[in-house]
C-alpha cells in the first residue's frame, strides 16, 4: 500500500484556492495540522474570517482534494477559529500573491 | 479551547458538494441585479437626452420620473437583491423566505416601472395604484429581512442598522404615497352608492389627502426623499460597511462603542431632519448637524479599520466602495450649506438641490452599489458555478471572472462623469451637463460590460484539471 506522506497532503491542498483573495489555502496559512491514520487523513483548519460566505465551498473543496490523492479512504476537515488566523502564518509567496504586508 | 465550526468526513468516489447553508438561491439577487442595471442604463441615457433635467429646477414630471427610476429601478433593486444574499451571509443566518423574495419581485418590477411611466405623464392616480403595488412589495421585503434577523445568532451594529433601514424603507414609502394621494382628486367616489365599501376606502383616502395639503408640498417630497436616501441607503451603507471593509481588507472593527454610536446618531439625526423638513422649520439645521457628527465618527472608524487592515493593496471593488463613503463628507458639507436658515431662494441655491440629489444617488449610493456589485455578482456566478468544482478540478478566482483593466477605466470615467456633471448642474449648463453624463454613461458601459464577462461564465464555465500526478513528493522518512 501506498504510503502518504502530510508533504503530499499539502501539495493536494495547494489545489484550493480562496476565490477571494486568489491564493491556495496552504500558502495562506490557513492549514493547522495534518494527520494520517489507516489511510484516512484529518486536516484542521481556518478561513480567514468567521462568516466567510465561502467557508462550505473552501471547506468542501479541501474534502475533495483529500479524497483526490491515491490510497486515500477518508478524509475528514475541521474549520476552528481558534487561533485566529493571521497575516504572519502564510508563507512568502502567500504574502506576495494577495498583496498582505510583512509582519 | 478550540471553537470547531463545521467538520464532515467523506469517502472517495462521493465528491462533496457544498450546500450554502447561507446561501439563496443565485437566481433570486441576480434577478434583481440585471433589473437594476437596465435601468441604469436607461436612466443614464434618459439624462444624456434631456441634460435640462439637472440643469433647470427639479420640481417637474420628468426629474421625478427619472430620479424614481435611479431610485426604485436601479438603486432598490440592487440593494434589496444584494439584501437577500449579504444579510444571511454578513449575518451568519439564513433567509426567512426565498418564495415572497420572489413575489416581491414581481411586484418590485410592475411597480416601479408603472411608476415611472405614470410619474412621466403625471398621472397621479396611476402612480398611486403602482405605488401600492410596490409598496405590497416592499411590505413583503421588510417582513422577510425582519424574519430574517430574528435568528441573527449574535446581534451587532450591522444588524442594528439593518433593522433601522427596515423602519425607514417602511415610512419612506408610506410618505410617498402619502403625498401621491395628497396630489390625487377622487371625484368619481361621490358617484358610488354610501354602501360600498370601497367608497368608505376612498374617502378615507381623501381624509390622508387633506391631512397632506396642510404641508407645503415641496417640503413633503423632501422628507419622502431624505428618508429613502439617508434612511435607507445611507443606514445600509454605514451599517453593512462595518461588516464588509474589515471582511475585504482583512481587518477588524476597532471600537465597537463608536460602531453604535454612529449608528444611534444617525437615526435620531433623521428622525429630527425628517419632521423638521416636512414642517419646513430652521430647526432642521440643528439635525442636520447631528447627522455630519455620526458620519464623522463612522469616516474615524473606517479610517481605524483601513489603518489595521492586513492586506495593504486595496482592489478596485473596495476603491469604489472607499470612495463612496469619502464623497459623503462633501455632501455633508452642501447639506449644512442648503439648510442655512438664512439662505435665499434663488436659482443657484435650486441647482445646488440638483447637485445635492445628483451627488447623493449616483455619487455615493450609485458608487458605493458599484464596488460591492464588483464582489456580489462574481460571488454569485463562482458560487453557481465553480463552488461544486473547487478541490476537483482547476478554478478560477473572484477577480479572474472579470477584467480588473476595465474595472479600472470604469472607476475614472465614472470619477470624471460625477464630478463634471456636478459643476455643469451648479451653473445650469445643459451641454455640461450631457457630456458629464456622457462620462457616466461610458462608466456604465465599463460595469455592463464586467457584468457580461461574469455572466458568460453561467454559460460556459472555464474549468481547467489538476495537474494529476502531482510531482512525487519525498518521503522524510
Amino acid at each position: 500500500m501506498k504510503t502518504i506522506t502530510e508533504a503530499a497532503i499539502l501539495e493536494s491542498l495547494r489545489q484550493v484556492i480562496d476565490p477571494e483573495l486568489g491564493c491556495n489555502i496552504v500558502d495562506l496559512g490557513l492549514i493547522y495540522s495534518v494527520s494520517v491514520a489507516d489511510a484516512k487523513i484529518a486536516v484542521v483548519m481556518t478561513l480567514t474570517t468567521p462568516g466567510c460566505p465561502m467557508h462550505e465551498s473552501i471547506r468542501c473543496g479541501a474534502q475533495n482534494a483529500l479524497l483526490n490523492i491515491d490510497g486515500v479512504e477518508a478524509a475528514e476537515v475541521e474549520v476552528v477559529w481558534d487561533p485566529p488566523w493571521h497575516p504572519s502564518m502564510m508563507t512568502e509567496f502567500g504574502r506576495s500573491a494577495t498583496g498582505v504586508g510583512t509582519f | 479551547m478550540s471553537a470547531a465550526a463545521k467538520s464532515s468526513k467523506a469517502k472517495p468516489g462521493s465528491a462533496v458538494t457544498p450546500f450554502g447553508a447561507h446561501a439563496p438561491s443565485v437566481a433570486l439577487p441576480l434577478a434583481f441585479i440585471l433589473t437594476g442595471l437596465l435601468a441604469l442604463c436607461a436612466g443614464t441615457g434618459w439624462l444624456v437626452l434631456q441634460p435640462e433635467l439637472l440643469a433647470t429646477y427639479h420640481y417637474n414630471q420628468n426629474v421625478i420620473a427619472v430620479t424614481h427610476l435611479f431610485v426604485l429601478g436601479w438603486i432598490c433593486s440592487v440593494v434589496m437583491g444584494a439584501m437577500y444574499q449579504l444579510v444571511p451571509v454578513a449575518l451568519e443566518t439564513k433567509l426567512y423566505s426565498e418564495r415572497l423574495a420572489r413575489w416581491h419581485f414581481v411586484f418590485h418590477l410592475v411597480g416601479f416601472t408603472g411608476m415611472v411611466w405614470m410619474f412621466r405623464v403625471w398621472n397621479m392616480k396611476q402612480v398611486g395604484h403602482f405605488g401600492c403595488v410596490l409598496a405590497l412589495g416592499v411590505g413583503l421585503f421588510v417582513y422577510n429581512i425582519a424574519r430574517t434577523l430574528r435568528r441573527v445568532p449574535k446581534w451587532n451594529a450591522t444588524a442594528t442598522a439593518v433593522g433601522a433601514a427596515l423602519f425607514w424603507i417602511s415610512l419612506a414609502v408610506s410618505a410617498g404615497l402619502f403625498i401621491a394621494v395628497a396630489k390625487c382628486s377622487y371625484d368619481s367616489t361621490e358617484g358610488l352608492a354610501a354602501a360600498q365599501g370601497v367608497r368608505t376606502l376612498v374617502g378615507g383616502l381623501r381624509s390622508v389627502a387633506g391631512f397632506m395639503s396642510r404641508f407645503d408640498a415641496i417640503g413633503a417630497m423632501h422628507a419622502h426623499a431624505h428618508l429613502g436616501g439617508v434612511g435607507f441607503f445611507t443606514m445600509l451603507i454605514v451599517g453593512v460597511s462595518y461588516k464588509l471593509v474589515p471582511m475585504f481588507t482583512l481587518s477588524e472593527i476597532q471600537s465597537k462603542r463608536r460602531a453604535a454610536s454612529s449608528i444611534v446618531l444617525l437615526n435620531i439625526s433623521l428622525a429630527g431632519s425628517f419632521v423638521m423638513l416636512l414642517l419646513r422649520s430652521p430647526w432642521k439645521l440643528a439635525f442636520v448637524l447631528l447627522g455630519v457628527a455620526s458620519l464623522a465618527i463612522y469616516g474615524w472608524e473606517m479610517v481605524a479599520i483601513l489603518r489595521a487592515r492586513k492586506r495593504r493593496t486595496l482592489d478596485w471593488g473596495i476603491k469604489y466602495f472607499l470612495t463612496a463613503i469619502g464623497l459623503l463628507f462633501p455632501l455633508s458639507a452642501l447639506a449644512v450649506v442648503l439648510c442655512w436658515p438664512v439662505l435665499p431662494l434663488n436659482v443657484f441655491t435650486g441647482q445646488l438641490e440638483n447637485v445635492y440629489g445628483f451627488l447623493a444617488l449616483v455619487g455615493v449610493v450609485s458608487l458605493a452599489i458599484i464596488g460591492m456589485l464588483y464582489k456580489i455578482v462574481p460571488f454569485l456566478v463562482w458560487f453557481s458555478r465553480y463552488s461544486s468544482q473547487i478541490g476537483r478540478a482547476q478554478v478560477p478566482s473572484l477577480a479572474e471572472l472579470y477584467s480588473t483593466r476595465v474595472q479600472a477605466l470604469g472607476y475614472w470615467t465614472l470619477m470624471a462623469g460625477i464630478g463634471w456633471t456636478c459643476m455643469a448642474a451648479a451653473i445650469s449648463s445643459g451641454v455640461g451637463v450631457r457630456l458629464g453624463c456622457g462620462l457616466l454613461g461610458l462608466g456604465v458601459a465599463t460595469l455592463a460590460f464586467n457584468v457580461g464577462l461574469m455572466l458568460t461564465h453561467l454559460l460556459r464555465p472555464k474549468t481547467k484539471p489538476f495537474a494529476w500526478p502531482t510531482p512525487p513528493v519525498p518521503n522524510p522518512a
